[in-house]
């Protein structure tokens, strides 16, 4: 129910604008070209730094119409006017080095009739309309800088490649402790498997002892597997 | 949604990979400074007595407010470029200061504490003439503004129009000045030239002439500069005649003349008197200044200063002056001396220098990055290779003792830096010299050697921006184009580096050459040839003459080709060469494009010509590659691990044409990729619906261009790659002559939300790491844009192939993210250029970027590969080595204890 008569009031709005600027719509940049000595009309508005006195930042900024096309300056009590520019339709942007402010599209017909509205540079046409005089407010500061990433204990611990140590570490001091190796069954037994897996015991291969250590005691079947998964991967070199 | 999430992850990491500026890293390696330009106008902020304000209008279309005890700059207004933008008067009262801009177009109020705008109003059209603020001293209630036709009164608290009278007899009468005298009237000045002035007095209150005076003047004072001094005194200087015109506009008496002995006059007022400061000439290389009583003409006693020219830079050429009262009532001043080559040096009595500002550097015009030399005993270890061998004894006795030598200067500077330690950290001096100038390990430092308009030349040390020299070349023409081109580098030790700059009238063609070393500025005692014919063309070959100079070809306009240096051995090399030097030349206004062949005689011939109809479109632009570029793989590897070959044509060029009809629906730009060698059109495209300005970056295999388009209102990327296919012709050389397929041609475009002033492409030593495009933005910011986002093989659709070769899928608009800029908040004004050079780091790239403000810094497209980060933990990787030992010591230990145990058991 809120959704459609939010939907309603938002053609209402569509409605107004396209009834209000018929004159605009014979096309969407027919005012673009102008007569040198067309009516030239004033841009007006105002910028608002919240939570900032005007006279801390209006020194560093500037009204840009088109670019660099027109340019005004922003008075101290953060309104701002662009005088002597044509009809058209233009943005407008408020630029400080040090706050970020939304752009807004300006449309002047012939006659001297301004609106304002979203800039949608995809849908050049859409139209969200914005109240004129302008009222553009700074979301905010601009960030320029990336966050370093900072040294912490979590950090170091989550760490994968950390984690990967430590859990070894810690089966190899704790399962000799679970699994009782002084039982002299239990040595055998691990010995055993231990042969098998290594039919040359000259040449011990390192990794494959440590797996084994950890797996062995569930018996021999599972390592005899695993070597077999190996061999399809050799084969395919 | 899982592809989705996988996307949105992908994009994620691929937006965090590129580089940005960490906190920390602000001033580290880069620096900025910023100009106002040529200054128009100044004025000495003297409404409190502390004030350190001086406030300047210049040429460039800036007003801002500088610090008098550093130079520095308080706050900036840059207003827009051309005579729309032009500063006409600066006013000042109190703490306001009126402007009027444009020709007279608008009226401006600002505050000059904070540096904002109080209010604007735009005038009637009309040429304007002059302005001044009618009240007693501190009772200033109005401005007056003259016109060529009429005259208006404001009220200085909110611009609003008083009233507005037509001045008689305007068609004949030249109104030149307006002025009050605060009870009442205002009086607008005219000179008929050669007969008589002429005065009319408005009332304040209602605009209405109380009386018209003429008086008749024996001197035509037509080229004078004229003031209004308190008491309704007119003061008039006459170059012509070097003399002081004086006349009481009440009294109408005759004029006054009181001769000078002077080159420069500059008037200044304070408290009640107003002085002259008269500059005359002492001997060749300073000057000395005086005050004179305007109101009497004598001149006061103790005012001598003195001004030391530099013999590098140019004739002083106006005076600001700022008086005050000193304690016992008599006048002090301290003056800002502007010389030719635009300099300000702002001197304090007796002839102290408070500081300088090369306003020059506020139009560069072109730069290039040399390498410093060696130190000296680098040198002497590299000059071992360049003699002819002697026995083997003495070699290895030089090279012992070389190494000697070094081992020495390693010690000496370890010593340095003991000794420094110890001392306080403000009095170590760590000023970079021409003497202490040498190359660093990484060679990341520097020198910039920039071409300014007005024909000044700098040297600056890219490290810590602080200029090393400077060389004034007067007689440059006011329409001058600049061509710098380094001839010799370096690296050649005995021979020193060596630049040439071209200097060429844009009206004549004629040119001129000077060649300079650019590590000391010096002009080199080689001597250019005269150029008596105009110039159209000037290329540099990669063959060098035996002193390791490269060869300049210039090509004049009867298409004879003339060679700098032309030593015999370089036209022998020459004439061997011939027939592979391949030349174009543009002729925009007809449109036509030719290739040209060198012949053994220095003649050339034409071997192909393009003619683009100028009457349906112009030439814009025409760009080749960078010869110092270098890249390094030859192909792409796709997703199923196939090759896609590069279209690496080193004599491609990028022709930018414009339509000449503007109209919108019918506009379009085109580009043409050319070879320069055999005129073959490898591409064509045209953008319709689209204007200029086009901005162009062409580099590799592809061509980036920007231009405006007019159905959409909005500014739109696009991207040309070439690719020769799956299979390279001939991999070992490429031949324009020998490419019988054309090259696949792949196209992409993207909207871009904002406009750009310029474009560049990073560039690096071996071109491994990847290219990112810097854009400089009209807020000031460069944006340094990763090319991948400019890839036309970006995908629509996202297929497993296009994820493994990383492509990010396609989307329209390009973003801007702040954290990309690579000035973060050091914002360039009106940046006009950015220059970037190789380091000796593969992951560095040095960039300057130039315009109002000059600014310099480092990038790392790839980030830092290369070298440890800065933020590297040392701390983190030394403890973790540590522990690892003495963890290692103690369970070697136990390990001991345990089998001493189990051995007793």
């Amino acid at each position: 129910m809120h959704l459609t008569a939010l939907l309603w009031v938002c053609m209402q709005a569509a409605l107004v604008v396209a009834w209000c600027f018929t004159d605009m719509e014979t096309g969407p940049g027919a005012g673009v070209s102008t007569q040198p000595n067309g009516d030239r009309f004033k841009i007006e508005g105002r910028a608002i730094v919240p939570g900032i006195k005007t006279q801390d930042w209006v020194s560093t900024a500037r009204i840009l119409v088109e670019g660099e096309e027109y340019v005004g300056f922003v008075r101290t009590d953060g309104s701002f006017a662009v005088n002597d520019v044509p009809s058209g339709s233009y943005v407008v942007e408020v630029v400080t080095p040090n706050y970020r402010f939304e752009p807004v599209r300006v449309d002047i017909t012939s006659k001297g009739k301004m609106r304002a509205r979203l800039v949608n540079y995809i849908k050049t046409s859409e139209v969200i309309r914005q109240p004129y005089p302008l009222q553009i407010r700074a979301s905010g500061p601009h960030t320029y800088f990336m966050k370093r990433e900072t040294w912490g204990w979590t950090d170091f611990l989550m760490n994968p490649m950390v984690m990967m140590m430590v859990l070894p570490l810690l089966i190899i001091v704790l399962l000799p402790k679970v699994v009782n190796t002084n039982d002299p069954e239990m040595r055998k037994e691990m010995e055993q498997s231990m042969n098998m897996l290594n039919p040359n015991p000259e040449l011990p291969d390192v990794s494959e002892l440590m797996t084994k250590l950890f797996s062995g005691s569930k018996g021999s079947s599972k390592a005899g597997g695993s070597s077999k998964g190996t061999r399809p991967a050799v084969k395919r070199r | 949604m899982a592809k989705l999430i996988l996307l949105c992850l992908k994009f994620i990491i691929l937006s965090s990979a590129v580089e940005a500026v960490f906190e920390d890293q602000v001033g580290k390696f880069d620096w900025r400074q910023e100009y106002v330009g040529k200054v128009r106008f100044s004025h000495f902020d003297t409404h409190v007595q502390s004030s350190k304000k001086v406030l300047l209008a210049t040429e460039n279309n800036v007003f801002a407010a500088l610090n008098t005890r550093t130079g520095e700059l308080f706050w900036r207004h840059v207003d827009k470029t051309g005579p729309e933008g032009n500063i006409d008067a600066l006013l000042q009262h109190g703490q306001d200061v009126v402007l009027v801009v444009g020709n007279g177009r608008l009226l401006r109020s600002w505050e000059i504490n904070v540096g904002g705008l109080n209010w604007e109003i735009v005038l009637d059209s009309g040429s304007f003439q002059s302005a001044c603020l009618v009240g007693q001293q501190d009772n200033v209630k109005h401005v007056a503004v003259l016109k060529k036709t009429v005259i208006s009164f404001h009220y200085l608290s909110n611009g609003h129009q008083k009233w507005i009278e037509n001045l008689p007899e305007s068609e004949t009468v030249d109104y030149q000045s307006v002025y009050s005298d605060g009870n009442g009237e205002v009086y607008a000045l005219g000179i008929v030239p050669h007969s008589h002035i002429a005065i009319v007095a408005y009332s304040v209150e209602d605009g209405e002439i109380i009386k018209q005076v003429t008086m008749i003047h024996s001197s035509s004072i037509k080229y004078a500069v004229c003031v209004v001094i308190s008491q309704g005194m007119l003061t008039c200087v006459d170059p012509l005649t070097v003399s002081l015109y004086m006349l009481d506009l009440h009294t109408e008496s005759q004029m006054t003349q009181i001769p000078l002995q002077a080159m420069l006059v500059s008037f200044a007022t304070t408290g009640e008197k107003t002085v002259a400061a008269v500059m005359s000439p002492k001997n060749k290389t300073a000057s000395s200044l005086n005050l004179f009583s305007a109101e009497t003409g004598r001149r006061l006693l103790d005012t001598t200063l003195i001004f030391n020219m530099d013999p590098y830079g140019g004739k002083p050429e106006k005076l600001h002056v700022q008086a005050f009262l000193k304690k016992d009532d008599s006048v002090g001043y301290r003056v800002m001396v502007q010389t030719e080559d635009h300099t300000l040096t702002f001197i304090q009595q007796p002839g102290r220098v408070m500081w300088t500002r090369e306003e020059a550097l506020s139009d560069v015009v072109t730069m290039e990055m040399v390498d410093l030399p060696l130190t000296g005993t680098q040198a002497e270890l590299e000059g071992e290779f360049g003699k002819k061998a002697d026995g083997l004894m003495s070699m290895v006795l030089k090279r012992l003792s070389s190494q000697l030598i070094l081992l020495q200067a390693w010690i000496a500077h370890l010593w340095k830096l003991f000794y420094d330690a110890r001392k306080p950290r403000s009095q170590v001096k760590n000023e970079v010299t021409i003497e202490n100038l040498s190359r660093d390990e990484f060679n990341l430092q520097k020198m910039m050697v920039m071409v300014t308009a007005s024909g000044k030349l700098f040297g600056i040390d890219s490290k810590t921006g602080s200029i090393l020299w400077r060389h004034y070349l007067d007689n440059i023409p006011s329409n001058a184009a600049f061509k710098l081109m380094v001839q010799r580098t370096t690296a050649h030790f005995p021979h020193p580096p060596q630049c040439t700059l071209l200097i060429k009238d844009k009206d004549t063609g004629l040119a001129t050459l000077h060649v300079f070393n650019p590590i000391f500025g010096k002009k080199s005692h080689v001597s250019p040839p005269a150029l008596p014919q105009p110039i159209l063309q000037s290329l540099m070959l990669p063959l060098m003459d035996q002193d390791y100079a490269k060869v300049l070809l210039l090509v004049d306009d009867q298409y004879k080709v003339s060679a700098f240096p032309s030593t015999k051995n370089v036209l022998q090399q020459l004439q061997e060469m011939a027939s592979s030097i391949f030349f174009y030349l543009v002729d925009s206004t007809q449109g036509r494009l030719s290739g040209y062949r060198l012949r053994t005689d220095l003649s050339t011939e034409l071997i192909w010509e393009v003619v683009i109809p100028a009457e349906v479109q112009k030439i814009v632009s025409v760009k080749g590659k960078r010869p110092n570029e270098h890249v390094h793989s030859q192909g792409r590897v796709m997703g199923d691990r196939s090759v896609l070959y590069k279209y690496l044509n080193p004599n491609l060029l990028a022709v930018v044409t414009e339509s000449t009809d503007l109209h919108q629906e019918r506009s379009f730009v085109g580009i043409l990729l050319i070879d320069g060698v055999t005129g073959r059109i490898i591409h064509e495209a045209v953008q319709r619906k689209a204007r200029g300005p086009v901005h162009v970056v062409h580099s590799e295999n592809w061509v980036v261009y920007e231009y405006w388009s007019t159905k959409s209102r909005r500014n739109e990327f696009s991207v040309i790659e070439l690719y020769e296919g799956m299979e390279l012709y001939n991999s070992t050389v490429f031949s324009s002559l020998d490419r019988p397929h054309a090259p696949q041609v792949l196209q992409q475009s993207y909207i871009f939300p904002s406009y750009i002033s310029t474009l560049e492409a990073t560039l690096t030593e071996k071109g491994i790491t990847s290219r990112h495009l810097l854009i400089g933005l009209p807020s000031g910011g460069i944006l340094s844009l990763p090319k991948m986002f400019l890839d036309p093989r970006r995908p629509e659709i996202v297929s497993e192939q296009s994820r493994e070769e990383n492509l990010i899928p396609y989307a329209p608009e390009l973003l801007i993210r702040t954290e990309w800029f690579i000035n973060y908040n050091q914002t360039v004004s009106r940046v006009r250029g950015i220059y970037t050079a190789p380091s000796g780091l593969e992951s560095t790239c040095l960039v300057v970027a130039y315009g109002l403000d000059i600014y310099q810094t480092r990038v790392y497209p790839s980030k830092q590969f290369d070298v440890l980060k800065d933020d590297y933990d040392y701390m983190l990787i030394s403890s973790v080595l540590f522990a690892l030992f003495f963890a290692t010591m103690i369970s070697k230990r136990l390990a001991e204890v345990k089998l001493l145990n189990r051995a007793w058991r």
